[in-house]
């Protein structure tokens, strides 16, 4: 494990020389923010706009990294038979999964960081009521939706495979569940399946951290147990 | 003291058989070749006995360990250059020379060895911008970065510029002197002969022909190992 700190730099290095990723990660979210500010009224219940956005497209930005990049990263490393190459060093599966993870997330909080500043400076963000509960969500949700993706790019071959599985996970995904529409004025039907999706429970949980309303240990219990479920299954499915 | 010990190791993939029943024996500090035909196994014994497959038959010992059911232990002793492996895009020389010493409980110093391998002008430089001479080079380092007991080389020089190769050789024969036993895949026959304590000719999965190059020769009354090669695999007809 010592080395891991070494690993998760240089994979970090990795993302943010490729241009998709970074692109992905911290240019794209940052558009929808301009994009989603630009008829931004205040919501059903008179919270403003850029209080619900900032949160919702942090889930955004995570979603992006754990769902669409990082699959692609290693399904891409066994494509190319890099993992092939690891394989044959005493590094294990785990500090692999591990510094993969630390990476994406690290690029996840990058691309939040930036949202933030972007909130703040341009369209008066409000800081977050309950701070703590905001890092305990954001983390959470990391940890779920990276779990999923660690499992994609456990098993699919190709690299262009993880990235069409990837972004069809994602899409659907941030419409229907309250991370580019906010839920309050997405229709019942539409907010009934998007609630069964793992970004709902995020999308809740930064949010209700955000206002300083109460958060739904429910939430947070269902993304930990998301988890471990597909953590777990990632780590025994995983091949070099 | 024998380092690798290989008897009747068997490999099928699906249901062709790509090992079937090969022996062998590896001394301390020797430089012991493999040998043949494209197809013939040579890449399917390294990788059983470096732990990265799994033998269906026969018995396998490296450095005295199971290499698939002690491959923990194995790997921290051993380095691997492999026939087919790359790293990412991106990565620079010296980044993936620090990161591959950080996996080693006791690595070697990985600045010396980029020196060594005269890659020092390339720190900085990404690994998708390296001609294949200089990938090479890099492999041949990271197999080395763990301070290993035992080097497997699949195809080392293939690639390398006639003065790569023979800077190769140089540094070959400097692992022996430092008491590392190599195991070396070759399609050279001049450089198993220059090299190579002892050498195993195999075809179809089994040993042709063993011993060290002089003996190949003379058992082939032929005039060189080329010869000897062609006369024992059946090839070398225009
Ligand atoms: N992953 C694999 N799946 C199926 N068959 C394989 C696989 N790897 C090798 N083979 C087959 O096993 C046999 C031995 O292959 P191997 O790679 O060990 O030969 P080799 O002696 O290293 O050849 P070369 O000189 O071309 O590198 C070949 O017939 C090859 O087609
Ligand atoms: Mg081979």
């Amino acid at each position: 494990m010592k080395g891991i700190t070494n690993v998760i730099a240089v994979e970090l290095k990795l993302i943010m020389r490729d241009p998709m990723s970074a692109f992905f990660a911290l240019a794209f979210p940052a558009i929808m923010l301009w994009v989603k500010m630009r008829s931004g009224k205040p919501l059903p219940g008179g919270l403003p706009a850029i209080d619900a956005t900032v949160p919702m497209l942090s889930v955004f930005v995570i979603g992006l990294a754990a769902l669409v990049v990082l699959p692609a990263t290693l399904a891409q490393y066994r494509e190319r038979r890099v993992l092939k190459r690891l394989r044959a060093t005493p590094a294990s599966a785990a500090t692999l999964f591990g510094a993969q993870w630390a990476a994406h997330m690290l690029l996840a909080a990058l691309g939040t960081a930036l949202l933030i500043v972007i909130g703040l400076a341009a369209y008066g963000l409000t800081a977050p009521a309950n701070t703590a509960g905001v890092i305990l969500a954001w983390t959470l949700s990391a940890l779920s939706l990276s779990a999923i993706g660690l499992l994609v790019g456990a098993l699919v071959p190709s690299g262009r495979g993880a990235t069409v599985i990837g972004l069809g996970l994602f899409f659907p995904m941030v419409f229907i569940s309250g991370v580019v529409i906010p839920r309050e004025t997405l229709s019942g039907s539409m907010r009934a399946i998007g609630d069964l999706t793992p970004m709902a429970p995020a999308v809740e949980a930064v949010r209700d951290g955000w206002a300083g309303t109460a958060m739904s240990p429910v939430a947070l219990v269902v993304m930990f147990a998301i988890f471990i479920a597909a953590g777990g299954v990632a780590v025994r499915a995983f091949r070099w | 003291m024998k380092v690798i010990e290989i008897d009747g190791l068997s490999k099928s993939y699906k249901n062709r058989k790509a090992v079937d029943g090969i022996s062998l024996t590896v001394a301390k500090g020797e430089i012991f070749g493999i040998a043949g035909p494209n197809g013939a196994g040579k890449t399917t014994i390294v990788e059983c006995a470096s732990g990265l497959r799994r033998r269906d038959g026969g018995t396998l010992r490296v450095l005295g360990l199971d290499p698939w059911n002690d491959r923990r232990a194995l790997l921290q002793r051993i380095g691997v250059q492999l026939q087919e492996a790359a790293l990412p895009d991106a990565i620079k020389v010296g980044e993936a020379l620090r990161m591959y010493a950080s996996f080693y409980d006791r690595p070697a110093d990985w600045r010396k060895l980029m020196d060594e391998w005269g890659l020092a002008d390339k720190e900085r430089a990404g690994f998708a911008g390296l001609s294949g001479g200089w990938k090479q080079r890099l492999f041949i380092a990271l197999a080395l970065v763990g301070d290993p007991e035992v080097v497997f080389l699949d195809e080392l020089t293939t690639g390398l510029d006639p003065s790569a190769r023979r800077m190769t050789w140089g540094l070959i024969r400097d692992m022996r002197d430092r008491g590392i036993s190599v195991v070396l895949v070759t399609h050279f026959m001049d450089e198993a002969e220059a090299l190579c304590d002892r050498i195993a000719i195999v075809g179809e999965g089994r040993v042709i022909a063993e011993g060290s190059p002089r003996e190949l020769t003379a058992a082939g009354k032929s005039a060189s190992l080329e010869d000897a090669y062609f006369a024992l695999t059946g090839g070398g007809t225009e």
